[in-house]
């Protein structure tokens, strides 16, 4: 506890630090309360389009032979219809709302990386702003959002359509894995003291294990259209039979990603349920550790069932057996979730506000589409119900049931927080009643269709099989739903124009983003001894407030936060957070015009715009890592911790480690794909294509080059690297160069093919991701040389030196898998 | 300009420049693509951006527009091309490709689209 | 829903299980829930809800797996010896059809015999479809590659309707194809006329159909065995006029069909791999539809 009263330029001094920059330097803000607001509208606006879609959809399928439009105007609907809910909206919002909300409830002042949550943003807004904007083109996606080739490759969809959507959503990606990162460590490492893992909020162990999935998840989804946009751009047959491809590869990979990706969207939406729910019924979370292992089974669960979706694909009987079991089991610690949360609601009181309102709406719908969900898993119903109308209905039942709902509870719950207002209650009773009612009208008749026999993504139905009533229900009931939503947004932004004011604590909830706040989070990081903070530590608002508890100010006169230990929140040391700059937005813009420019084949143009992204990117990180004049700081009475930290204490080094697991997931998957077409051809190699020679060596080359690197940061801790560092910097690039280089040749040697067979491609896409590697190994020993010669890698500023060792360790070792791995498989095979 | 507006440009710029095959003859070069998918010239022939076509049993099409000639026979410009298209066996008795009874209208947009790939 | 074979009879009971049974437990967890929302508080300890959400759920789901499983294995038994067997390919978007008893190769409609094991062989030469038909069983994709396989044991004749289950491109949604189930001796009467080729054209705007036939281009493209060989592009019209709709049941084939569909087709199914004849002079079009009208 500090001594009161604290001194009166220490409050100015914190709100100086962290003010946001007015005007068109708004754009420069990083700060997780404006970026999270930013974030959640912009994902709002794409619910609303990608709704609007829909209800295109089913002005079109109101009646049997529709003619609203004609066919490839429909399947281009369609396919934004979902893909942008899926991808621009779905897991947007999910990592919106952790991002405007988690540091808050952690006690922390803002995420870990300000910075690359700011470039997430944009990244996602000009990406997909500008996706969205290929529909007024003509041009938009029209295979359906799951993209089956060979429907989509290049003899099928020859024009720019598909291209679109692969680099288009394959680089949304990349926002959602920076979002990942930022969730992982900002939930590991930067809690408020004294919250133990025990004592951390159910929210955040739901978003930390939707962090994981999403590390091992999208990787799947990025190698696969990597994969797919080669066999278009290029013709290496991943996916065409005639040469050995397999189109069921696409569906492994893009399902793998597809299954726990429902499973990212909704575990979120159970983590909000179960942080409002105490708040909404004044009662503690029934079963609290069972919630939480359920959140974690779930997500384990979630990555054995994605052959489920391939149920009539004509995969085995036994696998599909297991994954049907499987699909069962992932059933039950949902349920326990479900009962936890009917359990809180018994032992509280329930007032019937609209956040109550949505949370019963959740219930119902949620526990029906989780049953309809129970009923797919089971072979001989879905092999009648898959591709029908009755998935439609089922996945809308889980993700607007399951989702969407906790997040219009979560709206009115947390609105508060955004300008201290909450959200007019009639129109919240108006909308359920619209939202609740529409919604069923819509979906409910779905199921019906479905078991008569309708198919998905038809964009006219003919008369007389009895489709005519649901179809028309389902129409109509979508008018009322938009009508709902409508309600709540003109609600929401009437209520979020008022003047703002201080929120306070208008429903006596228990956690600590009901703390008083401003822009820099609490004015001081309490000390947590519960975990329910606000209603066990009587004061503690006053206290915080008053500067009572840990960092009441700003040390080194920047923005800063703490760090924990991740089991015990024990304080660690105090880390700085970079603030505004224009380097993320620019890099962001540069990132998605680079993108969308190759998809219009601009080449030129394109690479410029890369080039930009690039430069931005490693100005910005050259300026992060710069150590404080101040070496320790002092965060309370008589307790003095360090500033920054090296090596395993160090945020960005794990951050490091997580981009390495990303790396090495996407190299997994398309060693999948080559296990899995070498496996699939009589022969391993094929005929006309060969194993190279030498590829030992070049696997001994990329260890030698790790070890040269590791060798280059001896000392590093104790004093500032030179010549010698360098020395071993260069070494270890050119024996990273010296054995791709000899792979590459041995190869071309060997007559490697890719356009011949599958077996070819595969070989040639991992070594042209060895190749990507390569650049940026590169051009990091020159950022990092660079450093050295200027004398900046010192022991207080390691982190460029120690996360290029981290990228360059993991790098050479995925050197070794891509030398080694043909000849393993084919040894495997012999 | 922010990243979608550019982009914006950039692809009307693309489009505009995909759309300029409309010769003063009122031929459809659009209509003509979707024709070359229904006469199923693919199974025989590569056109770019007529899907399925990719058959190798005939020569491919890609930048037809920038032929000289047709069948090794014929000068390449529309006239000559729609009547290849109708009949190429009274054009080259013995050709290989069959009278499919392409319409004048149809030979028409389907020579349109071919002598606009460049 | 009316099961019209044995296989879809195990769908249906499968089903009904289900939908019972999760309504049930539906009821019953909103019933709990209606319990809760009582007011004031009682105290009920936390390892009822958590013991009883694992537990209960746990056991359902251990005996619907039995169940399931149980029924699975019955329908995914190899075809028996003796099985009609009849290949399947999907093109975009068409169902290529061929028995291999006589060699009889039609399009998008089937005909079986009633208690006879049908063993579908499913192939694709162009994307992935999926063949359907609701009232016989469960669907199968048509994957490029590679060979699934279907198996029905139609009981009840009629006729009935399937889908292509599996987004295939522009006219995925006129995909339509139709099994029609018969006595077994009236199909064998059936697949018998059907191996026969196209006899003689019996009138004079007949014959000059089948020279427009050829001098057309139609024979490029559809083969009438006897007259016009070879040809796979399109559905074989050997015996198109039996046939009860035409584009996979886009239209019923009925009278002036044929002739609405060579000059329209391109409206009745945008996008279809056939040009539109709407240039043809109306002999011409009497005559071709004279020709084919006979080919039954």
């Amino acid at each position: 506890m500090n001594t009161l009263p604290r001194p009166p330029d220490e409050l100015p001094a914190l709100r100086e630090a962290w003010r946001m920059p007015t005007g068109w330097r708004r754009l420069t803000a990083v700060n997780n309360t404006y970026i999270g607001k930013l974030y959640i509208a912009t994902a709002m606006l794409f619910l609303v389009l990608a709704g609007v879609l829909a209800l295109l959809m089913r002005a079109q399928l109101a009646l049997p032979d529709g003619s609203v439009m004609g066919p490839g105007t429909y399947h281009q609907v369609f396919t934004m219809h979902g893909t942008v809910m899926m991808f621009l909206f779905a897991v947007p919002v999910v990592e919106a709302i952790a991002v405007f909300l988690l540091p808050n409830m952690l006690g922390a002042r803002d995420l870990p990386f300000p910075r690359l949550s700011a470039y997430a943003y944009w990244a996602y807004a000009f990406g997909g702003i500008a996706f969205f904007c290929t529909l007024f083109f003509g041009v938009a996606p029209d295979g359906g959002w799951f993209m089956y080739p060979p429907l989509t490759g290049r003899v099928h969809s020859p024009g720019l359509n598909a291209d679109f959507w692969l680099l288009g959503i394959g680089f949304i990606e990349i926002s959602a894995i920076a979002g990942a990162i930022e969730l992982i460590i900002g939930i590991l490492m930067t809690r408020a003291p004294g919250m133990t893992l025990a004592r951390l909020p159910v929210y955040a162990w739901a978003m930390l294990v939707v962090g994981f999935m999403i590390v091992f998840a999208f990787p799947a989804v990025i190698a696969g259209t990597m994969l797919l946009e080669l066999e278009r751009a290029f013709d290496w047959p991943f996916f065409i039979a005639e040469r050995g491809g397999d189109p069921l590869l696409w569906q492994h990979l893009f399902w793998f990603f597809g299954h726990p990706e429902v499973y990212i969207i909704f575990l979120p939406a159970a983590g909000l349920v179960s942080a409002l729910l105490p708040a909404a019924v004044q009662a503690k979370l029934v079963g609290r550790t069972a919630v939480v292992v359920s959140l974690a089974a779930t997500g384990l669960i979630s990555f054995l069932l994605w052959a489920h979706h391939m149920f009539t694909a004509g995969l085995g009987g036994l696998s599909m057996n297991l994954v049907s079991l499987a699909s069962l089991a992932v059933a039950v610690p949902t349920a326990v979730q479900v009962f936890a949360w009917i359990g809180t609601i018994w032992r509280g009181t329930v007032r019937l506000d609209t956040t109550m309102l949505y949370v019963l709406g959740f219930l119902f719908t949620f526990v029906f589409g989780g049953l309809t969900g129970v009923m797919v898993a089971i072979l001989p119903f879905d092999w009648q119900v898959h591709d029908t109308y009755f998935i439609v209905a089922h996945l809308h039942y889980v993700l607007i049931g399951g989702v969407l709902f906790p997040i219009l509870a979560a709206l009115y719950h947390w609105g508060p927080l955004v300008n201290g207002h909450a959200l007019g209650e009639r129109a919240g009773r108006w909308s359920f009643a619209l939202v609740f009612g529409g919604f069923h009208l819509t979906f409910f008749p779905m199921h019906v269709a479905g078991l008569m026999g309708m198919p998905r993504r038809v964009s006219t139905w003919a008369p007389g099989q009895g489709w005519e009533l649901p179809n028309l229900l389902s129409s109509i009931g979508s008018v009322v739903l938009a009508a709902g939503f409508l309600v709540v947004l003109v609600e929401a932004v009437r209520t979020f124009h008022r003047r703002e004011r201080t929120p306070g604590n208008p429903w006596n909830a228990p956690t600590l983003e009901w703390l008083p706040t401003e822009n820099f989070g609490a004015r001081s990081t309490p000390q947590v001894t519960s975990a329910e903070p606000l209603w066990d530590q009587p004061n503690l608002s006053s206290e915080v407030e008053a500067g009572q508890h840990w960092l009441p100010g700003t040390v080194t006169g920047g923005r800063e936060t703490l760090v924990t230990t991740p089991r015990r929140a024990a304080l660690s040391h105090l880390v700085v957070l970079p603030g505004p700059s224009w380097l993320p937005v620019v890099a962001a813009l540069g990132t998605a015009a680079f993108f969308f420019l190759l998809t219009v084949k601009w080449l030129v143009v394109a690479f410029a715009f890369g080039a930009l992204a690039i430069g931005a990117t490693v100005v910005w990180l050259w300026e992060t890592d710069r150590a404080p004049d101040e070496a320790t700081a002092k965060v309370g009475d008589g307790v003095v911790v360090p500033v920054g930290a090296a090596g395993v204490r160090s945020h960005s080094w794990w951050a490091m480690v997580i981009l390495l697991v990303v790396d090495g997931t996407v190299l997994a998957s398309m060693a999948f794909a080559h296990v899995h077409v070498a496996m699939a051809a009589p022969v391993c190699p094929p005929p006309g294509a060969a194993l190279p020679d030498g590829a030992g060596w070049s696997a001994a080359g990329f260890a030698a080059s790790a070890i040269a690197m590791a060798l280059g940061g001896r000392g590093r801790a104790t004093r500032r690297l030179g010549g010698v560092a360098i020395a071993w910097t260069l070494v270890a690039a050119g024996l990273a160069a010296w054995a791709f280089t000899g792979l590459f040749q041995q190869h071309a040697a060997a007559h490697l093919d890719p356009r011949a067979t599958a077996w070819g491609a595969t070989v040639a896409a991992l070594l042209g991701y060895q190749g990507f590697h390569l650049a940026i190994m590169a051009l990091l020993a020159a950022v990092l040389v660079t450093r050295i010669a200027r004398g900046l890698a010192t022991p207080r500023q390691r982190a460029t030196r120690d996360n290029v060792a981290l990228l360059w360790h993991g790098a050479c070792a995925q050197g070794v898998v891509v030398a080694l791995l043909p000849h393993a498989t084919a040894w495997a095979m012999a | 300009m922010t990243g979608p507006a550019s982009s914006s440009v950039l692809l009307c710029g693309v489009l505009l420049l995909a759309g300029c095959d409309r010769p003063s003859t009122g031929a459809d070069a659009a209509r003509g693509q979707a024709l070359l998918a229904q006469y199923q010239c693919g199974r025989c022939h590569v056109i770019p951006d007529v899907p399925a076509a990719t058959g190798t049993s005939a020569p491919a099409l890609t930048a037809w527009g920038r032929r000289s000639y047709i069948a090794g026979q014929l000068q390449n410009e529309p006239q000559n091309l729609q009547r290849w298209l109708r009949s190429p066996r009274s054009v080259v008795p013995g050709a290989a490709m069959p009278d499919l009874g392409v319409s004048e209208a149809d030979a028409r947009d389907m020579a349109a689209h071919l002598m606009g790939l460049r | 829903m009316n099961p019209a074979s044995t296989e879809a009879d195990v769908l249906a009971e499968v089903a009904w299980v289900l939908m019972v049974g999760g309504f049930a437990v539906l009821t019953a967890t909103m019933g709990v829930l209606a319990l809760a929302l009582r007011r004031g508080r009682r105290p009920v300890p936390s390892r009822w809800w958590i013991v009883g959400g694992a537990a209960v759920p746990a056991t359902l789901l251990a005996a619907l797996a039995v169940y399931s499983q149980a029924r699975t294995a019955g329908l995914d038994a190899p075809p028996p010896s003796g099985a009609l067997v009849v290949a399947v390919t999907g093109r975009s978007w068409w169902w290529h059809v061929q028995y291999r008893e006589g060699g009889v190769v039609t399009a998008n409609e089937l005909r079986l015999p009633a208690g006879r094991p049908v063993h579908l062989a499913l192939m694709s030469d162009d994307v992935i479809h999926s063949f359907w038909v609701p009232a016989l069983g469960g669907k199968m994709d048509l994957v490029p590659g590679r060979i699934n396989r279907l198996v029905v044991t139609p009981h009840t004749p009629g006729t009935y309707r399937g889908a292509c289950a599996e987004f295939c491109g522009e006219q995925h949604a006129k995909m339509a194809p139709h099994v029609v189930v018969l006595p077994p001796a009236e199909f064998d009467r059936w697949l018998a006329a059907q191996a026969a080729p196209a006899g003689p054209p019996r009138t004079d705007d007949a014959r000059r159909g089948q020279r427009r036939f050829t001098d057309l281009g139609c024979a490029q493209c559809h083969a009438v065995r006897g007259h016009a060989e070879g040809a796979d592009a399109g559905p074989d019209l050997t015996h198109v006029a039996g046939r009860l709709h035409l584009g996979a049941g886009t239209v019923v084939n009925d009278h002036g069909a044929l002739a609405d569909w060579i000059v329209r087709v391109q409206q009745l199914k945008p996008g279809a791999r056939m040009p539109a004849g709407h240039h043809l002079p109306a002999d011409d079009l009497a005559a071709l539809s004279a020709y084919l009208a006979e080919r039954e």
